[in-house]
């Protein structure tokens, strides 16, 4: 088992457990973490297969997904806070409906 | 140029009263009606000099062309034409002028419109008079058939005066049928419509289809000018306003029959025969109207029956080849009948409208001196006696009877005896006697406006001078008269004769008028129900014909026709029932309903779906994703 492989396999492991937790976890915020899990996930399989293949374009696209995600986490993070302020709580499980 | 506008200048003012008659009111409409005729009479005063020196015509338009023969409308002024066309628009003129005065109660009532017909009745039948061919003249006759009507039904709310005006519609239409017909005739033989082209081929064609034509042509004339079979319509006229009888009586539309006979006379007097019927109808219809005006007591219904006597007298004068009498007489007659019927219409307007029996009334000399003397002179001149109008014009036409033969002219004698005494008998009643409207109306009559009062004493002094224009009226028609001394002393002391009677009988009361009724009332009765054509008409024939009508609906309309069509109704009521039950129901619902169920159901299932938590959702994205991932794994190897 080569290393590069050994990445794929980390990081299919974190994209699944990042899954897993947005898909069983209700607070809102961990559900932005079990996300930001999933894209470290797939960063970390961009660069393990720039190393296979030998490119930079999966490590410039990894740098991008960085920026976005960190953008995407201060939207969110807003979002919960929002949320929060007006509703009184952080579950998903409460906000079923986009309306009142 | 200008004489078109002799024609157009009545329609002109038609028009702009009909259109904008409601916004510059009914006196301004009143005022364009006179002016638009004013200017009429005066521009055929230099148009009739030309045509007396030498007669010309007026294109107008190309109707239609056809092949070899082209319908054209045109104007012909000749000496017959031009001078028919002044008297008509000075006629109409003062009538006009007095309308103002009779209809004033009226305006603020939408009264334009009775100018707009006014002006319409002018100019169709200037139309008529002017008009050199018979196509012009028939729209003329049509023209005048409808102002007639409308004008005699003007007083709508009245179903008397609607149905007089469908009664004078429908009478009028028989008439104008013939005359069509006529026309058919005429251009079947001449191959053309002209005046001119046909007079000149006038002996080369087949003499009984002539007479035939002719005696067609000659029904028109018997429906317009109430002569008898005809005649009943011209009596129930009297339902319009008393402008419009006068209108009507002098110088339009009853005028128009005899014009129309004298227009097309070289026709009528290739046909010997038929020249005939017209002077037995003619004398028929003279006799009969003077007795049934002996014994009614309305109005104006004893000058409707003497207008048609007098117009019988002219057919009759046409009948037996004496053209410009028969002219001069319509002409003489125009001034006094639209005089008389002026009059008529004053003492009506003193009462309000209300008061139309001559028994209603008595006494009026004191009241209304100037309606008074207008209307004897009206009655002198009807009457015949030295010098008024009337005289000359019933002379020639007596004295042509007595050399047609002796016994026709017993028979004009004999008519003009009547003529005197009725229409006396009409004026001593309303004028002298005790004041009967006392009785009936609680106002004292008074004289009317100086506006009604002015158009007749023109007429009467145009009654009185008329006559004396004679000998320049018979050379100007080409035909040389002279008065017979004998006839005329004669007609005069025949007429005294009737006046006297009249006098005896109703302002002296050597008779009581009342006992002389009772005891000739079967033959009052006779006279006034017109021998019992008017019944015959109304009640016969119009009443045959309802019944009929009514009995044919019954059978036909109700039972056969009805019946089919609701037993088809039946049938396909009961064929479309079993259909819809059938097809609709069973089958067409029951698919479109299980479709319905079958969607409803399988939506509620899947809603269940929806459940709103995010992390089912995730769930769902992650399995489609996975899923569409193998299948383009799977197409991909």
């Amino acid at each position: 088992m080569t290393i590069e492989l050994a990445y794929i396999l980390i990081s299919i492991f974190l994209f699944l457990s990042g899954l897993f937790g947005v898909i069983i976890r209700k607070n809102l915020i961990t559900l932005l973490v079990s996300t930001e899990l999933m894209l470290n996930g797939v960063n970390l399989s961009f660069v393990s297969m720039d190393r296979i293949v030998g490119g930079v374009e999966g490590q410039i696209f990894a740098l991008f997904v960085l920026t976005v995600a960190a953008a995407e986490v201060a939207v969110g993070l807003g979002l919960v806070v929002a949320i929060f302020r007006l509703r009184g709580y952080e579950g998903s499980s409460e906000i079923t409906q986009l309306r009142d | 140029m200008e004489a078109v506008l002799i024609v157009l200048l009545p329609l002109l003012s038609f028009l702009i009263v009909g259109l904008f008659g409601r916004r510059i009111g009914d006196l301004a409409s009143a005022i364009i009606t006179v002016l638009g005729s004013i200017f009429a009479f005066l521009l055929s005063i230099p148009a009739s000099t030309k045509a007396l020196s030498s007669p010309f015509s007026v294109p107008l338009y190309e109707f239609i062309p056809l092949g070899n023969y082209t319908l054209r409308l045109g104007l012909y002024f000749d000496a017959l034409s031009s001078l028919t066309a002044s008297l008509v628009c000075f006629i109409a003129t003062l009538i006009f002028i007095y309308s103002i005065g009779y209809m004033q109660n009226l305006f603020g009532l939408w009264t334009y419109k009775f100018y707009a017909y006014l002006s319409f009745f002018l100019f169709s039948m200037l139309m008529i008079v002017l008009s050199d061919n018979l196509l012009g003249m028939f729209f003329g006759w049509e023209g005048v058939g409808l102002a007639s009507y409308l004008l005699i039904g003007y007083f709508h709310q009245q179903k008397y005066a609607t149905n007089s005006a469908f009664e004078a519609f429908v009478m009028n239409r028989i008439g104008d049928w013939l005359y069509l017909f006529g026309i058919f005739v005429v251009f079947y033989l001449f191959g053309s419509l002209n005046l001119l082209d046909i007079f000149g081929k006038v002996n080369t064609v087949d003499a009984s289809l002539l007479g035939l034509a002719v005696l067609l042509l000659f029904g028109g004339a018997v429906g317009k000018s109430g002569q008898f079979p005809l005649h009943t319509w011209l009596p129930n006229a009297m339902a319009g306003p008393t402008p419009v009888s006068a209108l009507l009586h002098s110088s339009t539309m009853v005028a128009a029959g005899v014009y129309m006979v004298a227009r097309l006379y070289p026709i009528f007097e290739s046909a010997p025969q038929s020249l005939k019927v017209v002077a037995v109808i003619g004398g028929l219809t003279a006799l009969f109207a003077s007795l049934a005006a002996t014994s009614h007591t309305d109005i104006k219904k004893i000058i409707a029956f003497s207008t048609m006597s007098q117009l019988g007298l002219m057919f009759l004068a046409l009948g037996i080849g004496d053209k410009s009498s028969a002219m001069f007489h319509l002409t003489t007659h125009a001034f006094f009948k639209a005089l008389l019927f002026l009059a008529a219409g004053s003492i009506i307007h003193a009462f309000h409208h209300h008061a139309h029996d001559i028994y209603e009334v008595g006494g009026l000399k004191k009241y209304m001196p100037l309606t008074y003397a207008s209307f004897f002179v009206g009655a002198l001149a009807l009457a015949g006696i030295f010098p008024f109008s009337g005289f000359w014009s019933k002379d020639l036409i007596i004295g042509s009877a007595y050399e047609a033969s002796f016994s026709l002219g017993l028979f004009v004698s004999f008519v003009s005896f009547l003529t005197a005494y009725y229409i006396f008998r009409e004026g001593f009643v309303m004028f002298y006697g005790e004041e009967r409207h006392k009785k009936h109306f609680e106002e004292e009559p008074q004289e009317s406006p100086s506006i009604m009062l002015i158009p007749m004493l023109i007429l009467a002094v145009g009654s009185l001078v008329v006559g004396f224009f004679e000998g320049w009226y018979m050379s100007v028609l080409g035909d040389k008269k002279e008065i017979h001394l004998d006839v005329a002393i004669s007609s005069v002391v025949i007429a005294l004769a009737g006046i006297g009677i009249a006098y005896l009988v109703f302002v002296k009361k050597v008779l009581d008028p009342e006992k002389l009724y009772q005891s000739l009332k079967p033959m009052h009765t006779t006279f006034k129900e017109q021998f019992f054509t008017e019944k015959l008409y109304h009640k016969i024939l119009a009443g045959g014909y309802m019944k009929t009508s009514k009995a044919l609906f019954t059978a036909g309309d109700r039972f056969i026709i009805d019946g089919f069509i609701n037993l088809t109704n039946f049938i396909y009521f009961r064929v479309v029932k079993f259909l819809w039950i059938k097809l609709d129901v069973f089958t067409v619902d029951l698919f479109v309903n299980g479709v319905a169920k079958l969607s409803f159901r399988f939506g509620k299932r899947a809603s269940l779906i929806q459940t709103g938590f995010l992390n089912n959702y995730v769930a769902f994205l992650f399995l489609g994703l996975v899923v569409l991932i193998a299948i383009i794994i799977y197409f991909m190897e």
